[in-house]
């Protein structure tokens, strides 16, 4: 057996997602990502059954671990009691650990989940701040979003929900510094700062440099959009 | 009209929750959302003002807690063992500064997320060795375990407004007779831990209950308990939301074509919350097509039907549908000598 499959078979989540999966197809008749991309749990099961190291790989290298919504759909339904969700979990850490994640357009789009879930909880213990939500990137909450997002302070005492208060119970609160010490003391012991490093250095190779990286970063800010920075790869064959 | 099927023992489960009448059902501690937080922090200010100054709860709530981290966990940048160790150090939090046993979340990912933790922990002697002793290295503080009722778990926040309806009911000024309404149930709250959901996954009751308390007639559509396409990386880069608002598509086109008169969804997830409105005007714009539905979570609606106001205390100013024919429909009042606009811009 191959190491990446034992590794996998490690992972907790693998061992409670995964019993023997009949190929049945119900988690994908009912996936909303089966409904808008070239994607399948069941295949997705299908291949980690065969224990097929190098269909294993392809598969952490591709863009499909990425499409899943983790809604969980597929779990209660499932007439084995799988959950693919769990699967894709165990995968997901799997390809980011190994850098696999970054040969994929959905997986190089860790690098925002760290630098926005990951950074905001080390920075505020929050995974997500009022200032994520711009009009900009969620042009569908409409205009009075925007209006309200120009007045965010005033709407918010307004509403009854004040925010950023000091040694506070509220909403969006500053959370006290020693509290936040320990939660990022946690972070580091539980392997999380690890995972978050893995990405940024993933990013890296694959990307070839820091700088390359912050150009990718900067793009996905400016544009809401990575597919407008170009790999070199791309970039050759333009040419 | 009732829904259920009666052969999936967890579809007669109930869980306990207690009334404000009852021991254990007086005093919560509570959880917020980071979601609710970010995209709709109204909405956890009217479930305070109902829980705290309707129902009397002592809600008690540490500055010190922080967000359980399950948006990084289903985004992939944290660890299981992360998860545990974060879920130990906010329970540790509530009941040794503020002398709490029960427990609630505003988020449905949450109330998954601590519910997974407990559990594993119950199956697992191996991993709760694990957290008490990274919990005690970290942080110095002691493992502790919420209980409702004596049942190790943890609830949300729908589960208490649902324990609670006949006495909000009995409150309310306004009623739903006459108003068709369906429930869109979140992912989150019903299918990790059917068991943990009152009614299991197809056929919860929890805002059906909350539904029927307030006098609505529940309808039923083929794609109710299709998720709304939060989808977490889905949702938050923009490159990936046609994935979000194929789903809306998807669900209301099947709620429109079974029930074009249905008057309004009700939701219990900050997500569904947002996005099942939001969508709806991406949807006008790109296909030219108008659902019209308005989206609120049990919050917002039994704030309405309370006579709270609907702009300054239930927050219908920042939503992409309109409320008020909806508010006409119910016969709650507003202020007609303004426009929809100066209605929803205090400054
Ligand atoms: S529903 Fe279960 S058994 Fe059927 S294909 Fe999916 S994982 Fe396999
Ligand atoms: S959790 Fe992922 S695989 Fe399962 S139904 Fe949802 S999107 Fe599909």
């Amino acid at each position: 057996m191959g190491k990446l499959i034992e590794e996998l078979k490690q992972d907790i989540q693998y061992q409670h997602g995964m019993n023997a999966c009949l190929n049945c197809g119900i988690c994908t008749a009912v996936c909303p990502a089966a409904e808008v991309y070239d994607y399948s749990p069941r295949e997705v099961m299908n291949i980690c059954h065969q224990e097929d190291e190098e269909a294993l790989i392809e598969l952490l290298k591709s863009d499909k671990i990425w499409y899943c919504g983790q809604c969980f759909s597929c779990t209660p339904r499932c007439p084995r009691g799988n959950s693919a969700a769990r699967v894709i979990l165990a995968l997901r850490r799997l390809s980011i650990r190994y850098g696999y994640f970054a040969e994929s357009e959905k997986g190089r789009q860790q690098l925002f989940a760290k630098r926005v879930f990951g950074e905001n909880l080390l920075k505020r213990g929050l995974t997500l701040l009022a200032t994520n939500i711009t009009p900009q990137n969620f042009p569908e909450l409409g205009e009075f979003w925007e209006y309200y997002f120009e007045h965010m302070k005033e709407m918010r005492e307004w509403w009854g929900v004040p925010m950023d208060l000091e040694n506070s119970p509220g909403s969006h609160r500053i959370i006290p510094e020693k509290d936040m010490e320990e939660l990022r003391a946690i972070y580091k012991a539980t392997g999380a700062l690890e995972l978050m490093e893995a990405i940024e250095k993933g990013m890296e190779k694959k990307l070839g440099s820091k700088e390359e990286v912050e150009k990718y970063w900067q793009t996905w800010l400016e544009t809401g959009d990575s597919r407008n920075y170009q790999l070199k790869k791309e970039k050759e064959e333009d040419k | 009209m009732k829904v259920a099927r009666q052969n999936i023992h967890w579809e007669n489960h109930q869980k306990h929750i207690p009334t404000v009448e009852e021991e254990g059902g007086r005093v919560w501690g509570c959880f917020r959302s980071c979601f609710l937080q970010s995209a709709a922090p109204y909405t956890e200010g009217i479930a305070y003002k109902i829980l705290k100054n309707d129902l009397g709860i002592d809600l008690r709530e540490a500055p010190g807690h922080t967000s359980c981290g399950a948006i990084g966990y289903h985004g992939d940048v944290t660890k299981l063992e992360t998860q545990m160790v974060i879920a130990a150090r906010n329970f540790s939090v509530a009941h040794y500064e503020l002398g709490v046993d029960n427990l609630f979340s505003f988020c449905v990912t949450s109330f998954a997320n601590y519910t997974e933790m407990i559990q594993l922990w119950q199956e697992d002697p191996q991993l709760r060795e694990y957290t008490a002793k990274t919990l005690k290295e970290t942080t110095g503080r002691d493992f502790w375990i919420p209980q409702v009722c004596g049942y190790p778990s943890v609830v949300h926040a729908s589960d208490i407004f649902y324990a609670n309806r006949h006495i909000l009911a009995a409150k309310a000024k306004y009623s739903l007779k006459g108003i068709k309404a369906v429930d869109h149930i979140g992912c989150h709250y019903a299918k990790i831990f059917p068991g943990e959901v009152v009614g299991g996954c197809e056929f919860p009751r929890v805002l059906v209950g909350l539904l029927e308390a307030f006098g609505a007639e529940i309808v039923d559509y083929p794609e109710r308990r299709h998720c709304c396409g939060m989808g977490f990386r889905n949702c938050a880069f923009p490159e990936n939301r046609d994935y979000t608002a194929s789903s809306v598509y998807k669900k209301l086109s099947s709620l429109k074509e079974t029930h074009p008169d249905c008057d309004l969804i009700l939701t219990n997830c900050p997500g569904c919350t947002v996005f099942l409105d939001a969508e709806q005007g991406t949807i006008k714009e790109v296909l030219g097509v108008e659902f019209n539905i308005p989206v609120m979570d049990y919050a917002q609606l039994t704030g309405l039907l309370l006579g709270y106001d609907p702009f300054k205390d239930c927050g219908f100013n920042a939503k992409v549908v309109p409320i008020e024919p909806l508010l006409d429909k119910i016969g709650i009042p507003y202020d007609k000598s303004k426009t929809p606009e100066e209605r929803r811009r205090p400054f």
